[in-house]
């Protein structure tokens, strides 16, 4: 196994080059940093959805379509990314993706434990630490190849991550710029400070070598490698790549971490539109925030059943809902309790 | 059939990789095994090939999301897919909750003979999944 040491790349390479390694039957750990910032959508994305690709454009901030499941991220040098590349059948690679996670994500955590950060591993693909994420990860099968991509967070741009996102509005982008300062934090945050650069990557060498074993450490991308990454280029970095639709959902759900999530649904009831934004975290609702075209009286009240519901499973909000109804009289025709705990689910 | 918890429906035939193709005349129906879907966990996203596309038996042909990763599906058979069940891209979950009926990937007009097949009531195929069972701890 090769550790691929290549610090600071342009933007292009730190996605590339991950690309490239199954395509040429490599193995190897890589550890980067992308040179400027940048906005990596998860594989089945729809761009249009997730990303304000007009601010993006604006402030010339590209756009990547990864390979790898999950969200959309904001990514920057603040970021220490690592990348393994395994074929399926090392005996290194465990069988099945918790256990892919839990083992190579032992590196990770580690290098958090030693900077005196209490990092553990939080099922499926989290790293957590006093119960905020701490890393991000994402995995893929490329080819025969297992591919776990990550980061350390020295810091984070939550301002820039929340202005990137396209959100239905204004409250929505101020709740998740909440949820991810509450939920997501950083070496400096956690700290007080950033380490130097080089030792952040001795101790990512060193607790990846625990887990994989001696390694042959290379500081340049062979021409084999580079004419790989370009090939790709062709591909991966054009707009029919970028815009092409994968995915459908129907709904608008932004995962903070493992457990925490900002959702944003609508549903037609008979008596009209319902609009919901909630936090949910832990399987109970944070806080919630329903809007739309239908009737509700006393509509002051509407503010009382957002807070009745805070801490509440969805599976027993219709109760709530319910006893909320009969307490205080509420009235909303065409729009049962049944209703809004349905979109709350 | 029933192994451990896990439905092998006996008109079916299995390939290693948990796919599943019920086959009538030079048509097959293919799809996910139902231990495939629960080693996958919930299933988030599928991209179904279109129609018209070739596809060769052992090599990738769709995609899936589940569980924090991206999976390739490779095709238990080679032909031409005539007909791609779109509804799946629409409600992923039906690989989950109904992977031989609802959950269904995409009917392929077959070339060739496909190799390595299983029926449930092969004494290999218990073999493979006890083996894998125990790979995965199901």
């Amino acid at each position: 196994m090769k550790l691929n040491r290549l610090n600071t790349v342009s933007w292009t390479d730190s996605q590339l080059l991950y690309h490239a390694q199954p395509r040429l039957g490599r193995e190897g750990l890589n550890l980067l940093s992308p040179g400027s910032p940048y906005v990596c959508i998860g594989y089945f994305q729809d761009v249009d959805q997730e990303v304000d690709v007009e601010l993006c454009r604006q402030q010339g901030i590209p756009i990547f379509r990864r390979e790898v499941g999950g969200g959309a991220v904001y990514l920057d040098g603040e970021q220490l990314f690592y990348q393994l590349i395994i074929h399926r059948d090392n005996p290194l690679a465990p069988h099945g993706w918790e256990a892919f996670y839990r083992r190579f994500l032992q590196a990770p955590i580690a290098a958090y434990q030693a900077l005196g950060i209490p990092a553990e591993y939080r099922p499926v693909n989290d790293i957590v630490a006093k119960g905020r994420k701490v890393s991000g990860n994402g995995a893929a099968e490329i080819g025969d190849y297992l591919v776990l991509v990550g980061n350390l967070i020295v810091d984070f741009d939550y301002e820039n991550m929340a202005r990137v996102l396209k959100v239905p509005d204004e409250k929505f982008r101020d709740k998740l710029y909440q949820t991810l300062r509450e939920n997501l934090s950083t070496i400096r945050r956690e700290i007080g400070a950033a380490p130097p650069r080089e030792e952040l990557w001795d101790l990512m060498a060193e607790e990846f070598s625990k887990v994989l074993g001696p390694m042959d450490t290379v500081t340049e991308v062979d021409e084999e490698w580079r004419a790989e990454a370009e090939n790709l280029a062709q591909t991966m970095l054009t707009d029919e790549w970028l815009y092409k639709r994968r995915g459908r959902p129907r709904d608008r759900k932004v995962t903070i971490r493992a457990g925490v999530e900002v959702r944003q649904k609508m549903y037609k009831a008979p008596g009209g539109l319902i609009r919901l934004i909630a936090e949910l975290r832990d399987g109970r609702l944070g806080a919630v925030s329903f809007s739309g075209d239908f009737f509700f009286y006393p509509s002051e009240k509407l503010v009382d059943l957002e807070a009745a519901l805070v801490g509440v499973r969805p599976e027993d909000a219709e109760q709530v809902i319910r006893r909320f109804y009969e307490e205080q009289g509420i009235e909303s025709p065409g729009v049962t309790p049944a209703d809004l705990a349905h979109v709350l689910m | 059939m029933q192994i451990g918890e896990y439905n092998f429906p006996d008109d079916l035939l299995f390939d290693k990789e948990h796919s599943w193709a019920r086959i009538e005349g030079t048509t097959a129906t293919i799809g996910m095994s139902d231990f495939g879907q629960d080693l996958a966990g919930e299933i988030v996203y599928a991209e179904v090939p279109r129609v018209g596309r070739e596809i060769t038996q052992g090599e990738p042909f769709m995609s899936v999301e589940s569980g924090k990763w991206v999976g390739r599906i490779n095709a238990i058979v080679s032909g031409e897919i005539v007909e791609a069940n779109e509804e799946i891209e629409w409600e992923s979950t039906l690989i989950n909750e109904d992977p031989y009926g609802e959950g269904w990937f995409a009917k392929v007009e077959i070339s060739g003979e496909p190799e390595g097949l299983m029926k449930p009531s092969d004494p290999e195929f218990a073999t493979l999944i006890a083996s894998e069972r125990e790979k995965y701890g199901k």
